[in-house]
């Protein structure tokens, strides 16, 4: 009963014509930057985040969750009709949703991702609300030592499922903590590598970080790209999938649901890493593989829904225990920290307004790129036409404003520039920047725990594993790290045996 | 393995051992309860080790090609990036001075032509267009934009 109530508490805040509002205006945005291959999520996200400071809680949580989830919309469009994925997370739909595209099956195609994404999306937030409710309840027996281990499995799996090297991860996530410590020091209120300026002391602000190492080093890492885009011509017709697409799609739909919601939930996965894996079930599991690559619509239906699925599953351990599963979760702790919303195991009774109107408003919102997605499909496809060189300066222009009009200090965008040029030369250097941003979240709360443990223990480190939530979790963290040590290992020895094999030769 | 980098590595050497020497500073420890240094000086060690750790790795492996650079940069690419960096940081130091709206002006028009727009006027204009506009939008919306030397 709690729980039916609660969803109808949701839906009175999430109709509130100012939640409305924002909240198609955060799924407009989120849709334009899926379709602009230009900026991604968590660039829309930072830029926008100083502009909700005038907002209530709910309303600006509600409006960047918009965005997040408009853009698994959005990404599909350009993938299936340029071949250009718009997003990390629809470049999977580019190998089957284009392929359908150029057979004249493009109206199918586009409305089986918008049709399979409103599925997925809508059954991973009922996940969502019972999730989230068994784990608050267990979060509420949590002490700091069982948040200490939390924290560390989360990172341990950052690392495994790191895109690229592991060591690499693990470097930007050392480096996310250590900036996260900079400022001063909340239990003694000792200052740390401030080096004399008063910036320093209260610690490097959230939003130049993020709009420095996603907004400025992406628009630099696109200067180099100035590849044409041919737009697909072909008449828009017949967006309904027929009976013979159902049958062959509502497999993958559902599969992808729950593929979805759980790799989203995973800390270090997420919307592209729920594309990947169902795109392999579905090609593993098919009466003919050989179809997929060639137009399949079981390859589009699948990580279409998956991504989507995978949104509502990160919302779980963000909401449920404020640890956030990746960057874009990171992004929305961070901008309820600064609204004054602490998430946890308390939210959903401390703040309802919050928790049960940011979830009904996920599903208006996903009722609502159902139909700004299908009958406007075309007006999307005509900003596809807006050449970078126009778009990159307003980008930067946004940014500037953003990061000026927190404080109204100048040395945030000096702080700014310089994150963007450190993060362009990460990205070539092939060190991603999420993991930094998560740890650089996680970094106090991780602190924090820590000492606290070590104060309710006397200093005894043992505590760690005496407590047996906390044992377990640790024991995790340390099995993800030992099988990854192994297979690095294997594959290494592999390597060097292919190349003393090959040597001879 | 992949080879990495080498002065990346050293530099993260070089920042790792600089934030334990700090870190010991501030003291690991205060009043037999963990210090304000302790968990810098965790992360010092454990940044220092990773990689120490791959330098030796790629100095062991030395005979295997190099990491592959993500494609060969465009001509011209540094310098406009050059113009780009350059340019944020000059409106940092000059925006106070020049107000929002002059500063935004020239900097629109420092991008525009650094993201490779050729023709001047077009440029110069849609400069002038948007600054006006943002400036207006945003302090409309209750953001406070410096006026600088123009006062309306």
């Amino acid at each position: 009963m709690e729980l039916i109530s609660g969803v109808l508490f949701g839906f009175k805040v999430a109709l509130q014509p100012w939640n409305l509002l924002y909240c198609f205006i955060g799924v407009c945005i989120g849709t334009l930057i899926g379709v602009l291959p230009g900026i991604g999520p968590v660039g829309a996200m930072s830029i926008l985040l100083p502009m909700t400071f005038g907002l209530s809680p709910a309303t600006a949580i509600i409006m960047l969750a918009g965005i997040f989830y408009g853009a698994m919309y959005g990404g599909s469009t350009t993938s299936i009709m340029v071949n250009i994925p718009g997003e990390p997370s629809s470049v999977i739909t580019c190998l089957d949703g284009y392929q359908m595209a150029r057979k004249g099956r493009l109206g199918p195609a586009l409305g089986i991702s918008a049709l399979g994404s409103f599925i997925g999306g809508t059954f991973s937030l009922i996940g969502l609300i019972f999730l989230v409710f068994i784990l608050a309840q267990v979060a509420l027996k949590f002490g700091p030592p069982e948040y200490f281990s939390l924290i560390c499995v989360s990172m341990t799996l950052l690392i495994y499922l790191a895109k690229g090297s592991a060591s690499k991860a693990l470097i930007m996530i050392l480096i996310g903590l250590m900036l996260g410590s900079v400022g001063i020091d909340k239990i003694t209120g000792i200052a740390r590598f401030d080096f004399g300026s008063s910036y320093l002391l209260d610690g490097i602000d959230f939003i130049p970080l993020a709009m420095g190492l996603f907004g400025i080093s992406e628009v630099l890492m696109n200067l180099e790209e100035t590849e044409e885009r041919t737009i697909f011509q072909s008449k828009l017709r017949n967006l309904l999938p027929n009976v013979e697409d159902w049958k062959k799609s509502i497999g993958p739909i559902l599969r992808g649901t729950v593929i979805g919601f759980f790799s989203g939930v995973l800390p270090g996965g997420g919307p592209v890493t729920a594309t990947f894996i169902s795109y392999t079930i579905e090609k593993k599991i098919s009466s003919n593989p050989g179809q997929f690559g060639q137009g399949a619509i079981e390859g589009v239906a699948g990580p279409e829904t998956a991504n989507n699925a995978a949104t509502g599953g990160s919302f779980v351990p963000v909401l449920a225990l404020g640890i956030p599963p990746n960057v874009i979760m990171a992004f929305l702790l961070g901008a309820l920290i600064l609204h004054g919303v602490t998430p946890g195991p308390l939210l959903v009774s401390q703040h309802p307004q919050v928790f049960w109107g940011i979830i009904a408003s996920m599903y208006i919102g996903n009722c609502m790129l159902l139909l700004l997605n299908l009958p406007l499909i075309g007006f999307w496809v005509k900003l596809l036409k807006i050449p970078y060189r126009i778009l990159m300066p307003m980008i930067v222009l946004f940014c500037i404003i953003g990061s000026y009009g927190i404080n109204n200090s100048l040395v945030d965008i000096l702080m700014m520039t310089l994150f963007g040029v450190a993060g362009y030369i990460l990205r070539k250097l092939d060190y991603e920047p999420a993991p930094l941003i998560v740890a650089y979240i996680l970094g106090p709360m991780l602190e924090k725990s820590f000492r606290q443990s070590l104060v309710i223990a006397d200093g005894r480190l043992s505590i760690f594993v005496e407590r047996p939530i906390s044992a377990v979790t640790l024991a995790i963290s340390a099995l993800i790290l030992i099988s990854a040590g192994i297979s690095y290992f294997r594959k290494s020895k592999l390597k060097s045996r292919e190349g003393g094999e090959r040597r001879p030769g | 393995m992949k080879r990495f980098h080498l002065l990346p590595l050293v530099f993260w050497l070089g920042l790792g051992l600089f934030v334990l020497v700090h870190s010991y500073q501030l003291g690991l420890m205060a009043f037999n309860n963990p210090g304000p240094g302790l968990m810098p000086f965790i992360l010092g060690l454990l940044l220092s080790l990773v990689s120490l750790y791959l330098i030796l790795v790629s100095f062991l492996k030395k005979k295997q090609t190099d990491e592959t650079v993500r494609g060969e940069p465009k001509k011209g690419l540094y310098g406009r990036i050059g113009v780009i960096v350059g340019a944020l940081v000059a409106y940092a130091f000059l925006m106070e001075k020049l107000g929002f709206l002059i500063a935004t002006t020239f900097l629109l028009i420092a991008l525009f032509k650094g993201a490779g727009s050729k023709k001047w006027r077009a440029v110069v204009i849609t400069s002038v267009l948007v600054s006006v506009i943002t400036y207006f939008a945003f302090t409309h919306l209750r953001l406070r934009l410096p006026a600088g030397i123009l006062k309306f």
